[in-house]
């Protein structure tokens, strides 16, 4: 497989990166995501996710520590509306 | 900030969302739906099925008639709205509407499935989409997604939507496997996929499993992958490939090509390429529950390969483990549109029964399980040959679960 | 508009709507009232929704369904908005997105 191969399309995190990074010590999704940026980007994930867990042998979708957390925002949204932009 | 306060919130107005909203809203509660697309429906919008003996069923008038009656039983229903987060018990924070919270002492978290994919070199590039994505364009929208299309996957998915292609006037060159690589240890092997799709033939009385029965078993199970021609074999008409991969996706700006690769029976490349000239490639691997919310709002999870993954614990009613929230559809479990929305009755009774609206003895409860068992007996199509199994395992996690928070309370188990 | 499926053996005649006209990267093209942008240039034969921040490469619609945000456009001035889910009006704006990678909130380590 194509080692430029992209897996993370919002980051354009590439396969040879992440394998990078797992040889670098990352273990865990959670720490590729960190080393890289896959899954973090405007999908938060939704379609890289997978890959990842399968390039570190989590279990997929696993959660909490150690893997990627789900964590609110879900979807993207301004700073300014996390900041409480227009409330009273 | 803005907010609106009701009885229940759903959000995502798909077959679930829509029958759960209109069952609570029956029985007196205020309930407002929170859908992200332009239209409500879900999925279930752009689905078409063959039903034996009754012709085509189609999703876009089932989520009509369904929408009409939760509209007419007071449901409110807000399109283009994205929640992005919640908090505790509960506020939902939307945005894209003209208001910015919703708080509920209910919630049904109702937001569906996601596609998983297999990434090949190329797939970046505009003419490659999910097999989902395609059929939303075609159904939905009504809008080709390219002239000439090569399908990546052999799934349940993949067939349905080759058929729905072909049926709108897209060539369909061809459906193929995805690469073997770390990303596609099931789907990239020939006798697995048979394998798998034999079992499935005998389950349910569907044409696509019928048909899946005179491709894949039980006489041809036997065979075995080695004996698939490499010239391919019919589905509806459509060439599949099962000792083909395609490994790369070709084209500049746009899908002009793929290249495809003859594989053996598990899999294994064997050097022989050649190029196709498609402009459209629609790969798919499945779907996967999208949970996301669930787990935002602290719900307990299993992980259960039958049911398509990482699934939110659930009891009988389909509540949670987190107060208050309810799920149905394929969020807690990969399963076809008929089976959401009756999986939607049954939370819908749930809740209302929650709310001391009728009693937990209500034969209108028992009514909706026995409902929702017979749907997916007869269910025209399924998604995973050993569904039963993941069910159970689920149904075990909640007892379990349940049993361990009663005693972490120092009551008696439940 | 050749993409379209205007008589579908199943689901039959495409209802009636509205044509009305918007603006892609300085182009006047046409839709339908109502519907994705995403599938009015689609129609089109537009493909191309965006290039990569990182590489200049092409990228499009690729899930349909708003998971994905790779057909993220900027619309009447408003950045990032997935023109998949996001319906054409009378005299939009739409643009490609440029937005590079990273540079949203969610971007930031949890």
């Amino acid at each position: 497989m194509k080692e430029d191969l992209i897996i993370c399309r919002c980051e354009e995190v590439s396969l040879r990166e992440i394998t990078e990074a797992i040889a670098g010590g990352a273990v865990t999704s959670r720490q590729v995501k960190l080393a890289t940026r896959a899954g973090m980007g405007f999908c938060q994930g939704r379609t890289c996710r997978h890959f990842v867990e399968q390039l570190t042998g989590d279990e997929p979708g696993a959660e909490p520590l150690g893997s990627m957390a789900y964590k609110p925002p879900v979807r993207p949204t301004s700073f300014g509306r996390l900041a409480g932009e227009g409330q009273e | 900030m803005t907010g609106r306060s009701v009885d229940l919130a759903v959000i995502g107005g798909g077959p679930a969302g829509i029958s759960a909203a209109t069952v609570a809203a029956r029985h007196g509660l205020k309930v407002l739906v929170l859908d992200e697309h332009p239209q409500p429906g879900g999925r279930l919008l752009g689905q078409l099925h063959e039903m034996p003996g009754h012709g085509w069923w189609r999703g876009a008038e089932i989520a009509r008639t369904m929408l009409d009656e939760a509209r007419a039983a007071g449901v409110e229903i807000v399109s283009g709205a994205a929640v992005y987060g919640l908090r505790p018990q509960w506020e939902v924070l939307v945005q894209g509407t003209p208001f910015e919270t919703v708080t509920a002492p209910r919630l049904l978290i109702a937001t569906g499935a996601a596609e998983k994919s297999v990434p090949i070199p190329g797939w970046t590039t505009p003419g490659t989409m999910t097999a989902g994505g395609a059929q939303v364009m075609v159904n939905v929208h009504r809008v080709k997604p390219g002239k000439k299309a090569l399908m990546v996957g052999v799934n349940v998915l993949t067939l349905t939507i080759a058929r729905e292609l072909a049926l709108a006037g897209v060539e369909v060159a061809g459906i193929v496997l995805p690469p073997l690589g770390p990303f596609s240890a099931e789907s990239a092997n020939p006798t697995k996929i048979i394998a798998a799709m034999s079992r499935m033939a005998g389950l349910a009385p569907s044409p696509l499993l019928r048909l899946a029965g005179s491709v894949f078993g039980p006489s041809s199970a036997g065979l075995g992958a080695a004996l698939y021609p490499s010239w391919g074999v019919k589905v509806w008409g459509l060439p599949m490939y099962l000792r083909t991969a395609c490994v790369e996706i070709r084209g500049q700006d746009e899908v002009t090509g793929v290249v495809l690769e003859q594989i053996g029976p598990d899999g294994t490349p064997t050097g022989r390429r050649r190029t196709l000239e498609v402009d459209l490639v629609c790969i798919s691997d499945g779907l996967y529950p999208l949970a996301e919310l669930a787990s935002a709002a602290g719900c307990a999870f299993a992980q259960v390969p039958e049911l398509g993954g990482r699934v939110p614990l659930y009891g009988s009613d389909m509540r949670t483990t987190a107060p208050g929230v309810f799920v149905a559809g394929n969020v807690a479990g990969i399963e076809g549109a008929q089976v959401a929305a009756a999986q939607g009755q049954v939370a819908g009774y749930g809740i209302v029964a929650d709310a001391g609206r009728i009693a937990g003895s209500d034969p209108a409860i028992l009514a909706a399980r026995t409902a929702l068992a017979e749907v997916r007996r007869s269910s025209p199509i399924q998604f995973h040959p050993r569904l039963a199994d993941g069910l159970t395992t689920l149904a075990r996690a909640w007892e379990a679960q349940v049993q361990a928070q009663a005693e972490a309370l120092g009551g008696r188990p439940v | 508009m050749s993409g379209r499926v205007t008589d579908h053996p199943i689901l039959g005649r495409a209802p009636e709507r509205n044509l009305v006209s918007f603006i892609f990267n300085g182009q006047t093209v046409q839709g339908y009232e109502g519907e994705p942008i995403a599938a009015a240039l689609l129609a089109l034969g537009i493909r191309v929704l965006r290039r990569s921040e990182v590489n200049g490469e092409a990228r499009g619609l690729y899930c349909g369904i708003g998971h994905c945000f790779e057909c993220r456009v900027v619309v009447n001035g408003e950045p990032n908005l997935r023109s998949c889910l996001t319906p054409v009006r009378a005299s939009i704006v739409v643009e490609s997105a440029v937005t590079p990678p990273g540079d949203w909130n969610g971007g930031e380590p949890a």
